[in-house]
């Protein structure tokens, strides 16, 4: 199978962050500019932010992306 | 949405309280019959105006809103519930919309499969029986581009007894296009909701 039919699950440590900040979703959201029900969904999985939202999230905690998010590789 | 666009929806959406009040007065009393040189007739006179006005201006923002895409936006999102706060929002708003797209599809592929078929189940004198049997089952397809003032089923010269008769669908044009804004604005906001949850 080649790596690009692979499925990616991406996993954020977004709750990680937010907890060394001290910060509640509802205050994250506000600095980012996005509503509490998608920091919430973010930190579930349930939704795989854009790259925009990405760069912001990354940009506000002064880390890579990648220290954010990682990628799990799995079969489709 | 333009400047002008805003103060004729602001007119028409205060026209509407005042409408219902003036429909009501109205049926409270035969103004029709009131001496045509009196306050009364002036008075009707006058409020027939303002409806004309009113429903002129449903009308025109009617074609309005399918011009120009602002004051669509602005007028229909809030009459449908639509938020977009935020890009998960929108994200979630596009697969509600289409799963509400492809159900009205649905829904108007089954009505015009209802508003075509003509079924018509029926006995014949046993003069007219076919075969020995008076029981008749009639199908067909029908597709007319205008409403007629009165369907018929074809072939039906033979005199006989009804039992079971069906020539399309008995709703207006009206209550269809109602059922299906109804159906948009329900199923749409259903979607969004187990899409959220």
């Amino acid at each position: 199978m080649s790596r690009c039919a692979m499925q990616f699950k991406i996993t954020s440590r977004l709750h990680v962050l937010r907890a060394e900040r001290r910060m509640t979703q509802e205050q994250l959201a506000r600095e980012i500019g996005v509503t509490r029900a998608t920091i919430a969904a973010i930190e579930r999985g349930d939704y795989n932010p854009s790259l925009e939202l990405a760069f912001r999230l990354a940009r506000f905690f002064d880390r890579d992306i990648e220290a954010i998010f990682s990628v799990e590789e799995g079969e489709q | 949405m333009k400047r002008y666009d805003s103060v004729l929806l602001r007119v028409f959406l205060w026209g509407i309280p005042a409408i219902a009040v003036l429909a009501f007065s109205a049926s409270q009393g035969d103004w029709t019959s009131a001496d045509p040189a009196g306050w009364l007739h002036l008075l009707n006179r006058g409020f027939g105006i303002i409806l004309a006005l009113w429903m002129g201006l449903s009308l025109f923002l009617s074609l309005r809103m399918i011009l120009s895409e602002p004051l669509r936006d602005a007028v229909l999102t809030r009459l449908t519930f639509i938020r977009e706060r935020d890009e998960r929002e929108a994200l979630l708003t596009g697969r509600a919309t289409k799963a509400t797209f492809l159900m009205s599809l649905a829904i108007l592929i089954l009505l015009f499969g209802l508003s075509a078929i003509q079924v018509s189940v029926y006995r014949v004198p046993p003069e007219r029986a076919i075969h020995g049997k008076t029981g008749m089952v009639t199908m067909g397809v029908g597709f007319c581009l205008l409403d007629q003032a009165e369907r018929k089923i074809s072939g039906t010269v033979v005199p006989r007894q009804d039992i079971f008769s069906y020539a399309g669908l008995p709703l207006s044009s009206s209550a269809v296009i109602l059922i299906l804004i109804a159906v948009q604005i329900l199923f749409y906001n259903i979607s969004v909701r187990r899409l959220i949850r």
